[in-house]
């Protein structure tokens, strides 16, 4: 029972060098032309804009302190230019920057949601759904986002913080140094702060997705808390997060605005300086007051960086934790794969060659398997050999947990046997691709799932092309018909946010009558109509011995009474098959088979009474 | 008394909800106006200073008689001391700017405790709200739906009143006094320099109404496509086994192109419009270059009064672009604002103030009882049963029979309308009865059990506070899943759900089956709440149950013949109707559904001497029990 998620782990886990950005590579690479892009046009944007504050000087000292206006067209007419480039240049560079987030992103979300399809169901078992989705939706936002935007702005910053101290050096070193003090100061205090601010956030983000998941709860759980009359409960465990939240946030805002107004008070002591210095060296004619107003456009316009750098800098920490789970995603190897050589003969899951594929007829042996789940320790079968012969019905039973789920798993290849081999049609499962071996199999889960949409969508997704009059004798050979009918609009209702308007029973009903639809080779019936009534249930049957006339067929089932007329019983217990054989020949034994069956009965009391 | 308390409800409007949500969080908001006043107050104060220096320390201008700002030099020494040390100017532009960032923290420290007591209050009594909707409520609400309103849209009220409410002030202040300061230094300028407000603000206003359509498509887009993905990865099972892994992949692909598609569309538009924005604040420098220096040359304007007019303008140019977003993100947060009022205002269940709490021992009596979902066809037609004090009582039904509902409308999940019947405890109506009292006297184990994402330990102990370990393990002990925890590596310790391990449907079912027992209600419902337990574990909590809970009242709904020929007497429900009642045995000489369902579970056509059902109705009353 080891389930825990790869989460728990994570803080354990080194950190990626390098930031992660080489994992990311592979994903940006087709995007080069438009990065480069992107960073070449902020580039010579960001140029541009340095040089707005010179025509500032230009204006002060040469038409206002000159008194002449001789060269107002030119400057005009520069000045205009200037302009028009940059707004040209910054709107291809927003452009891309867009053009890089919306395709970076999804790029990633394919490669996850593509990567997703092929994943084992280890994989599922191991991590939430909700783990995945965030993954395929709110890491690859995060990353991009990354990529695009903040390295834009990074590109800006810098090209304008160097580009400003290149002028200013330029014109006057001496007061340019004097600017250029307050650097390594503000320097300092972004990393001072970075560190306390990346622990607030991530409790923040930590205690967001908390406040999310106790709201979830409070609403999937409603009719829990109010039959148990737990909301005080509920209610005040919740605002203890609120609470929590608050003084978080309440921290983190506080770190938040110490740091603008240390960087601020930075920006002003480069201004004080300015006036001082600069001042004395105007006072002595050394500098002109235009050029003294354009030191001091830079000085207050240099702190405007550091906000930026920081933010980018604190965006890069805290996107190290959505690369470092996207490429572990799309890095997981998939416990059953294709080799490629079968990949090469019958295709892959999205491109399959199905002109290659043999047809199936359902001969299914266990040659010498034996199983452990990857991520347990507990072996569930040891050298168990079986032959079930095309077309024959095989019946699992046992207590919950004993293995029952796990054999029809190998069946589907769904998981690979550790050792040994499971052969359908006389060849290893591992030499035909799996989307053959899916496609002629029809799975009916215990709980039941149905895609929003209608319930014809819902009927059809085994088969595609199944005709009207196909779907009308599914319908009716699982008794179906009565729970449509029902239903308003007949086949074309809605079956709601994940078959939530239908009950469970109804539900199997529908799944059932969709597998029968698929027309597979091998059906598998995981405890199908545990929750349909027994009337019901009692037509299925009828139906089943109906429907799996020619297939092979595994039928897992709590009620004894539904198995009988199973060619081969199997009677499992803690992962082994202790007894095989048909109903009549296992009551014989009288093992355990026998005891499990008449204890079913209640006839305990009679046995006692008897003795 | 209902009545007038909907009505009353239903009319919380917007604003009042604000106020609602405001309470506690007005102080520290109106503190922050303050501050940020302060903080608009000082900023504006440097230019003065630097214009000051440039225009009569440097320049040697006069400096303005009158005014209060012009006696500050004077008591800093005077212009000629100050022309003597400069640093005096530089020390003036820091203190200045030190007042100005203190005034700035306080600002942003009071304005987050504002939002954030805000923000707690509003999911506070969201949370609290929702706990105490109705469960019809609940039942005609989408969770994504109700959970998306009480993250993102609490979210976007939350940034509008703490970003833009107190920002407001910043901006009024910022508008108002830099223009005055540039009208006071050259009104003509500042004329020409206004020009651009309207334009700029109108054009935003425009720009973002039209543009919000824009938005609320992507982010319906988006949401389709994470439904995708949700519903992809819930019926992974279902995917795999039909192998549709192409078509699910197809369906992803086309809606994330649409998706990019619909976003780059809006990109191409958001980027002109910022860029239009950079453009006209540019012209409107080119115009106050040229103009002001004109000016100048004329002798209307000193080269210090043109820097800080440049100042002021730029101080201008941000708060006017903001303004424009301002008021679109105000129509945003307005909607929100009322996705939110939506749940605040229906109205929560509530007992009338003489609302009894007798004890819930007695006769459960169903008279005449008929309901239906609101609009749908009934569901029940008149039933009347009477389940004796200290009984156990199955229920057999088929798929859809209204069973579940049955037990729901005795534990008030759903209220009877007037006229269609009532059901009574003990002889006192359950409408008269407190809801919770009568909740926790009537304790239910669902059909599909919900576990909370905490320890095992908590979820079985949630509804009693203070509860012992001993208690916990014992009834565990009785549900039969004492030793399945314990075979978790943290036992009674290991959290369940979304954040632990998964436990299958019967572990599910065996741990709210304890959960009930801990509550030691007088009336215990199991509504089909052992079938996912196999055969063997189902005997053996039955047997627990009747060794740990006699003299109980219990009502057992289940499929299975062998649970429900254990129990004293029996009801059978076929289409929202009684079909039978009575005792086993009386229920097996009749030629009806029960025995229809009897034979077919029991019987045994091929091998009857294995099987000897014939004599199975004989001892039933046999204490099955010996331990």
């Amino acid at each position: 029972m080891n389930n825990a998620p790869l989460r728990e782990n994570e803080s354990k886990r080194p950190r990626l060098p390098w930031f992660g950005i080489p994992a990311l590579v592979p994903f940006l690479k087709p995007f080069r032309r438009p990065m480069t892009l992107m960073v070449m046009l902020c580039l010579a944007g960001g140029c541009l804009d340095i040089c707005l504050p010179l025509f500032q000087r230009y204006a002060i000292d040469h038409f206002i302190t000159g008194e002449t206006l001789d060269t107002l067209p030119a400057f005009i007419a520069l000045y205009l230019l200037f302009v028009t480039g940059s707004f040209v240049l910054n709107y291809g560079a927003f452009y891309h920057a867009f053009f890089m987030e919306m395709n970076v992103s999804l790029e990633l979300r394919r490669a996850a949601f593509n990567h997703l399809q092929t994943l084992s169901f280890s994989f599922f078992n191991r991590n939430s759904v909700g783990y995945i989705h965030s993954r395929v939706m709110s890491d690859t936002e995060r990353i991009s986002s990354l990529v695009s935007w903040h390295v834009m702005e990074a590109v800006w910053t810098l090209i304008f913080m160097f580009g400003a101290l290149a002028i200013m050096f330029s014109i006057n070193w001496k007061l340019a140094a004097g600017v250029s003090l307050v650097l390594p100061v503000a320097a300092l205090v972004i990393v001072v702060f970075q560190r306390a601010l990346f622990h607030v956030n991530k409790k923040i983000r930590e205690l967001n997705s908390r406040i999310t998941g106790d709201f979830n709860e409070g609403i999937t759980g409603a009719r829990t808390i109010k039959t148990l009359v737990a909301a005080e409960r509920i209610c005040g465990d919740f605002m203890k997060d609120t609470r929590e939240m608050k003084r978080t946030s309440i921290l983190g805002m506080h770190f938040r605005s110490l740091f603008t107004a240390t960087v601020s008070f930075a920006s002003s002591l480069a201004l004080a300086i300015v006036l001082w210095r600069g001042g004395l060296l105007t006072r002595e004619g050394v500098m002109e007051i235009g050029t003294l107003s354009m030191f001091m456009s830079y000085a207050i316009s240099m702190m405007e960086p550091f906000f930026w750098i920081s933010s980018a800098v604190s965006e890069l920490i805290a996107a190290q934790v959505n690369i470092e789970r996207f490429s572990r995603l799309v890095n997981t190897a998939s416990d059953v794969a294709d080799t490629p050589e079968v990949t090469e003969k019958y295709g892959d899951a999205f491109r399959p060659k199905r002109e290659n594929w043999e047809p199936l007829h359902g001969d299914v042996e266990f040659r010498d398997v034996s199983f452990r789940y990857p991520d347990g320790d507990e072996t569930i079968f040891e050298h168990f050999s079986l032959k079930v012969p095309q077309g024959s019905s095989v019946a699992l039973v046992g207590e919950t947990g004993a293995g029952k789920s796990t054999l029809v798993n190998l069946v589907c290849r769904f998981f690979e046997p550790t050792a040994g081999q499971i052969l359908i049609d006389g060849r290893d499962v591992r030499e035909r691709s799996q989307l053959w071996l899916h496609s002629h199999i029809g799975y009916v889960l215990q709980t039941p799932y149905l895609f929003s949409g209608t319930v014809r969508e819902n009927l059809l997704y085994g088969n595609p092309d199944a005709t009207e009059e196909q779907i009308e004798l599914a319908i009716k050979r699982v008794s179906a018909d009565r729970v449509i009918a029902r239903m308003g609009s007949g086949l074309d209702s809605q079956v709601g946010e994940c078959g939530d308007l239908l009950s469970t029973g109804e539900k199997q009903l529908i799944s059932f009558a969709r597998a029968i639809l698929a027309d597979p080779r091998i059906l598998v019936l995981d405890e199908a109509t545990s929750s349909v009534d027994t009337v019901t249930e009692k037509m299925i049957q009828d139906a089943i011995s109906e429907v799996t006339r020619g297939r092979t067929s595994f039928v897992i089932a709590h009620r004894l009474s539904t198995i009988r007329s199973a060619d081969m019983i199997l009677v499992m217990k803690d992962g082994r098959v202790i007894e095989h054989g048909t109903h009549a020949e296992l009551m014989h034994a009288r093992g355990y088979y026998h005891s499990l069956y008449t204890k079913q009965f209640e006839l305990e009391a009679v046995k006692d009474l008897s003795v | 008394m209902m009545k007038t308390r909907e009505t009353k409800q239903n009319e919380l409007t917007k604003a009042g909800l604000v106020l609602i949500f405001l309470r506690g969080s007005k102080r520290w908001f109106a503190l922050a106006a303050i501050f940020t006043s302060l903080v608009s107050l000082l900023e504006l104060l440097n230019p003065q200073i630097i214009r000051f220096t440039v225009d009569s320390v440097l320049g040697g201008k006069e400096p303005d008689s009158g005014g209060l700002l012009a006696h500050l030099p004077g008591l800093m020494g005077g212009v000629e001391f100050i022309r003597e040390h400069l640093w005096v100017s530089a020390c003036a532009v820091l203190a200045v700017s030190a007042a100005s960032l203190l005034c700035r923290y306080l600002f942003q420290l009071t304005n987050a405790v504002g939002a954030e007591t805000l923000v707690e209050t509003m999911r506070n009594s969201l949370f609290g709200h929702i706990q105490n909707l109705p469960f019809a409520w609940h039942m005609t609400h989408q969770t994504g739906d109700i959970i998306q309103r009480c993250t993102s849209d609490v979210d976007m009220v939350k940034r509008f009143l703490s970003e833009q409410l107190t920002g407001i002030f910043r901006i009024v202040i910022l508008i108002v006094l830099s223009l005055c300061f540039m009208f006071g230094m050259n009104a003509r300028l500042a004329a020409l320099a206004s020009i651009v407000i309207p334009l700029v603000v109108g054009s935003s206003v425009i720009f973002h109404r039209k543009i919000a359509s824009k938005f609320r498509e992507c982010d319906e887009n988006e949401g389709k496509l994470s439904t995708i993905v949700q519903e992809n990865l819930t019926g992974v099972r279902v995917i795999r086994a039909f192998g549709r892994e192409q078509y699910e992949v197809a369906k992803f692909d086309a809606q994330n192109r649409y998706y990019v598609s619909l976003w780059m569309k809006l990109g191409r538009v958001l980027s002109l419009f910022w860029m239009t924005g950079d453009l006209i604040g540019a012209l409107q420098v080119l115009l106050l270059l040229v103009c002001g220096s004109v000016f100048a040359i004329r002798g209307e304007l000193t080269a210090g009064e043109f820097i800080a007019f440049l100042s002021y303008n730029g101080m201008l140019m941000f708060p006017i672009r903001h303004l424009g977003r301002m008021i679109s993100e105000l129509s945003k947060a307005g909607i929100s604002l009322n996705r939110i009022r939506e749940i605040m205002a229906a109205p929560e269940e509530s007992d009338p103030p003489d609302a009894l709490t007798p004890p819930l021992d007695g006769d459960i009596v169903f008279d005449h009882v008929s309901f239906g979902y609101e609009g749908c066809p009934e569901l029940l037609h008149d039933i009347s049963f009477k389940v004796p004090s200290g009984t156990v009582f199955g229920i057999l039904g088929g798929t859809g029979s209204g069973k579940s509902t049955l037990m729901h409308l005795l534990c008030r999940l759903y209220d009877l309308k007037p006229g269609s019947g009532s059901i009574s405890v003990g002889g006192v109506d359950i409408t008269k009865i407190r809801r919770d009292h009568l909740r926790k006297g009537v304790g239910i184990v669902l059909q599909e059990p919900f576990l909370f994402s905490r320890t095992i330990a908590e979820n079985i102990g949630i509804a009693v506070p203070g509860i012992g370990m001993d208690t916990v393990r014992a009834a565990a002990r009785t549900a039969c899943v004492e030793e399945t925890v314990d075979r978790f590596k943290d036992g009674f310790d290991t959290t369940v759900g979304e954040r632990g391990v998964t436990l299958s449907g019967g572990q599910k079912q065996r741990t709210a089956i304890a959960r009930l027992l801990v509550g030691r209600s007088p009336v215990m419902i199991f509504d089909d709440s052992l079938s996912a337990v196999d055969a063997e574990t189902d005997v053996k909590i039955r047997r627990a149950l009747k060794h740990d809970f006699r003299g109980r009242t219990v009502i057992l709904i289940s499929h299975r013949i062998a649970t429900l020929m254990e129990t004293d007497r029996i009801l059978v429900l076929s289409n929202g109707r009684i079909a039978e009642t009575g005792t086993h045995d009386e229920l097996m000489r009749r030629d009806g559904i029960y025995r229809r369902n009897y034979e077919l579970q029991m019987k045994s056509p091929e091998d009857e001497d294995d099987a000897p059902t014939a004599t199975v109705s004989a001892p039933r009353n046999a204490e099955v029990c010996r331990e």
